[in-house]
């Protein structure tokens, strides 16, 4: 087991390395740079600007030097933790990240316990009962949450709590509460808005998770132990939770992989309708103005986190379910 | 004047000792007098504050208190609160004049030697007096210094390469002298993001070589992740992103919140040198709030009174659910106009790179024609609900430029006298379906391309397009991103483009009429002319058209033009040739802006312009002067 980790470790090198130049790549593929939409922005805002001055910045932030010499300045100052400097914010990368990251784990911890709540009951009385009336509306409300556009979604929901609930308009709290220190009252206002990213960000996961759970614990509800278990006088509930549902959760803990980046990067539209102070709002407001080490840096950390996502999946896997096989000769 | 201004002191003198608080300065300040945490009034006030005229200004004298909340879509937005609050050297009042602010008087010699009079006792928002000092280490320590340097004299202070003498007569008097005149200096002084020519002299020293050891600096700008000493003091003694609560300002409001946040509050300057005509410092109001909030939600929020001063992010099309808004939130719909020349104007590209377009374009009639073929009496009913005027690219009748002629120059809807103009350019031959054939038998269809952010140019095109089919010209939509629509149109690609009209629809006659003449790569219909003249000829091309050369002259002219009368008449010649070319085709303008305001919020004026310059958004109308009624 040992060696197989250290083995997956030393894949996961080359593939950084790829993405990292991928990322790279494709946030210089656009024509012109951060400074040149800086200007483009400035003019439609009716603005003038010195032309000295963004010459001036484009020497001072080394963009007159060919473009592999910044990748290599990029990518050797990640390893120590360096993750270069954002235009917009006039910040170093670790600064305006680090900020936002604790609310998108709330979010999404919440959208996530959310979701699993929902979909589980109801995947597995889908799987018990299929093809009951009871199986047909659940898992039609939960493509009707899969087929709603979330944005829209949001945008109802976030009016309404306005109209009756007299909450302000888009956040996770109070403007009042924005940087003052954690109190209970700050508590309920985050609490009073955290209900509406976490209900539409998790209508849309449901649908899916439902439907997975479903399949999963059909295929094995028809599988003969599950037959001899009845046969022997098994009660029903127990019969159905002690074997079939955890034989089902394999593709759960495969799951735990793509969770991970999704943790930071939160669900970026839903965000950005709902003015949430997340990070996937300001992944997308980077790439939009080309402020390329803050949007590089934050897509490494995203595939950094899936790399080791499906790693821990991969091994947690091996552990629960002892019939998976590690491939490659290496024993056990 | 000066017989009002004894009064004032004097009577802010007799407030102050005789102990009565009801005048003079905020509670907010008071408590902080009476612990001993700030000196008095009289010590915090220039000797010759700068008084409001109140009565000219249409006014009322305010209460002290309370938190005016703004709402911003990017936390780069803090720069926006130096343009609201608008303390400026010398800046533009209400009225559109240019008069002293900071400064206490100024006194221009042939356009050329320029004095300065600062105020005494006028203090930083730190409490350190503001003198010459802070403006020697601005040209010598900083523009002159060989590393701080590297980028130059500012454009604005440059005639034509040179650069000027500086020099410091006393404490607060100091002189800036070039060998031709400079009418750009005081404009751009004024501006809305304007040239600094001054810095906290005492606060930035400690970031400087020159006062500071350079390891102590190399340790300083290593913990700060600064590249070396120029970097950390570029980052430190930035004055318009308000994101250094340790920079002392002379603005209204200073930022006390150290980025990245989401929510800054500005708080009073102690030391602000602006009065009420009572002698009551101003501001009255005692924190400025901004939320940091996606700019989508901002008329949603503004919508439910969630902001107490908003015009930003707010569009023409929100209006009727602001107004629908109104009771619950507690707030009132302003509409203002906007000071833009034309709402939506077409920017035939006279540098467009295939020949036979750069042709047509190049062909007055060809434009003159396109014009007169717009209805702008439906645009104007369809989409502005009727509240904008027809009118071509140009200043807004509530200018001193304002004529008739220009308004109404090829702007008749007139699709007869289009036409013929079309036939006698050549272009009589048409397709089966009416489209007219150009000289090399392709269609004469015309690809306008859009920087794609607003729905209102579209819908206004789609109009255009209508309009234009009844002069056998076919239209289509190009709709882009910002910057590729800016390069297209800069390479020639684009043929025709649409964008806002005039900047500034407002201008007096010393504000430059660089708009109106190649001289800027950004105009659209001449992006390469400009460009040929914004960099003296390195890049771009040559004017090679003689009505944009004659602009071009005009605009020379006005440069060195030695008097107001003299430059009031070359503008009235540029905007004159600029209408009857159809430089760029306007279609209405005096188009209203939505203001959001607190149903508690007083001096606001009712009726104004809103734009970028001259009235720097809200700064003319001094929002150190607004108050909450409550």
């Amino acid at each position: 087991m040992l060696g197989y980790i250290a083995k997956r470790f030393t894949y996961m090198i080359p593939t950084l390395i790829l993405t990292s130049m991928l990322v790279f790549f494709l946030i210089e593929l656009p024509p012109g740079d951060y400074f040149e939409s800086y200007v483009n922005e400035l003019i439609a805002a009716g603005e003038t600007i010195d032309p000295k001055q963004i010459e001036f910045l484009r020497t001072e932030y080394g963009f007159d030097r060919p473009v592999w010499e910044r990748y290599w300045i990029w990518a050797t100052g990640m390893l120590v933790g360096d993750f270069g400097y954002s235009f917009e914010y006039e910040l170093p990368v670790r600064e305006v990240i680090g900020d936002r990251l604790i609310f998108t784990i709330i979010v999404t911890f919440f959208t996530i316990i959310f979701t699993w709540l929902i979909a589980f009951p109801i995947g597995i009385y889908s799987a018990t009962h299929q093809y009951s009336w009871g199986d047909y509306g659940l898992t039609f409300l939960g493509l009707l949450g899969l087929a709603t556009p979330n944005f829209l979604l949001a945008l109802i929901m976030m009016y309404l709590a306005n109209q009756w609930f007299g909450t302000a308009i888009g956040g996770l709290m109070d403007p009042e509460f924005v940087d003052k220190p954690f109190s209970f009252a700050k508590f309920l206002s985050v609490m009073e808005h955290l209900w509406i990213p976490v209900i539409v960000i998790g209508t849309s996961g449901t649908a899916a998770m439902i439907r997975r759970v479903r399949a999963n614990l059909l295929d094995e509800l028809r599988k003969p132990y599950v037959t001899t278990a009845r046969a022997k006088g098994v009660p029903e509930f127990k019969g159905l939770m002690k074997y079939p549902f955890r034989m089902s959760l394999n593709f759960f803990i495969a799951d735990i992989g793509s969770v991970l980046p999704q943790v930071i990067s939160g669900a970026e539209i839903v965000a950005i309708v709902l003015s949430l102070e997340t990070t996937g709002p300001l992944l997308i407001q980077a790439l939009q103005s080309q402020d390329m080490y803050l949007a590089g840096s934050f897509l490494m950390l995203l595939a950094f986190l899936t790399v080791i996502g499906v790693l821990i999946s991969d091994i947690a896997l091996g552990f629960l379910d002892p019939r998976i096989r590690l491939q490659g000769g290496v024993s056990r | 004047m000066r017989g009002m201004l004894k009064t004032t002191l004097s009577m802010v003198l007799t407030v102050w000792m005789s102990g009565i608080s009801f005048a003079g300065e905020a509670p907010m300040i008071a408590d902080k007098v009476a612990k001993g945490e700030l000196p008095p009034l009289e010590e915090r006030l220039p000797k010759e504050p700068m008084i409001v005229d109140y009565a000219a200004e249409n006014k009322t004298e305010g209460k002290y208190g309370g938190d005016m909340r703004i709402l911003m879509g990017k936390a780069k937005d803090t720069r926006q609160m130096a343009v609201y609050s608008y303390a400026r050297l010398v800046g533009f009042g209400p009225d559109f004049i240019l008069g002293p602010d900071i400064a206490k008087s100024f006194d221009v010699k042939e356009g050329r030697e320029f004095t300065f009079t600062l105020r005494e006792g006028h203090r930083w928002s730190d409490g350190h007096l503001l003198t010459t000092e802070d403006f020697r280490y601005f040209w010598e320590d900083m523009v002159k210094h060989p590393e701080l340097g590297r980028k130059g004299v500012p454009t604005d202070m440059l005639v034509e390469g040179e650069e000027p003498t500086f020099e410091v007569i006393d404490e607060l008097t100091f002189k800036y002298t070039w060998s031709k005149p400079n009418p750009a200096f005081l404009p751009a002084l004024a501006g809305a993001s304007p040239l600094y020519i001054y810095r906290p002299a005492h606060y930035m020293k400690q970031f400087h070589t020159k006062y500071t050891d350079a390891d102590k600096l190399e340790e300083m700008a290593a913990e700060a992740e600064a590249k070396d000493w120029t970097a950390l003091h570029t980052r430190k003694q930035r004055q318009r992103r308000a994101e250094n609560p340790d920079l002392p300002t002379l603005q209204a409001w200073w930022n006390r919140t150290p980025p990245p946040s989401t929510r800054f509050v500005f708080e009073r300057n102690p030391f602000y040198h602006r009065v009420d005509p009572n002698g009551n410092q101003l501001p009255y109001i005692d924190n400025v709030i901004m939320n940091i909030v996606s700019k989508d939600v901002i008329p949603a929020k503004a919508g439910t009174g969630e902001t107490d001063l908003q015009a930003r992010y707010l569009r023409f099309d929100h209006i009727p659910f602001l107004k629908q808004g109104e009771a619950s939130g507690k707030f009132r719909t302003l509409l203002w106009n906007l000071g833009r020349g034309s709402q939506v104007a077409l920017f035939p590209n006279l540098n467009a790179s295939d020949p036979v377009w750069r042709d047509l374009n190049r062909d007055v009639r060809f434009r003159r024609a396109l014009s007169l073929a717009i209805n702008r009496d439906e645009i104007n009913e369809s989409i502005y609900f009727g509240l904008a005027q027809p009118s071509a690219n140009t200043v807004l009748p509530s200018s001193k430029f304002h004529r008739d002629e220009y308004t109404t120059a090829w702007t008749s809807h007139d699709t007869k006298k289009a036409n013929a103009l079309l036939d006698d350019m050549g272009l009589d031959k048409r397709d089966e379906d009416g489209t007219r054939l150009l000289p090399n038998g392709a269609r004469l269809e015309i690809t306008v391309e859009s920087a794609g952010e607003s729905t209102e140019e579209t819908d206004v095109l789609e109009l255009i397009s209508a309009h234009v089919k009844d002069i056998g010209v076919k239209m289509f939509v190009r709709a882009s991103q910002r910057d590729i629509f800016r390069r297209r149109a800069n390479s020639g690609e684009t043929v025709m483009s649409v964008f806002n009209g005039l900047d500034n629809g407002v201008p007096s006659a010393d504000m430059s009429p660089q708009e109106l003449a190649p001289t800027a790569q950004p105009q659209l219909q001449w992006p390469q002319w400009g460009q040929y003249n914004e960099t003296g000829g390195k890049a771009g091309t040559k004017v090679d058209m003689e009505s944009a050369e004659t602009q071009l002259a005009l605009y020379n002219q006005w440069m060195i033009a030695p008097d107001m009368e003299k430059k009031t008449e070359i503008w009235h010649e540029m905007l004159g040739n600029y209408t009857d070319q159809v430089f760029s085709i306007g279609t209405v303008n005096n188009s209203r802006q939505p203001v959001v305001i607190s149903a508690e919020l007083r001096n606001v004026p009712e009726e104004a312009t809103y734009s970028w310059e001259p009235t720097s958004y809200f700064g003319a109308y001094r929002p150190d002067t607004f108050w909450f009624d409550r």
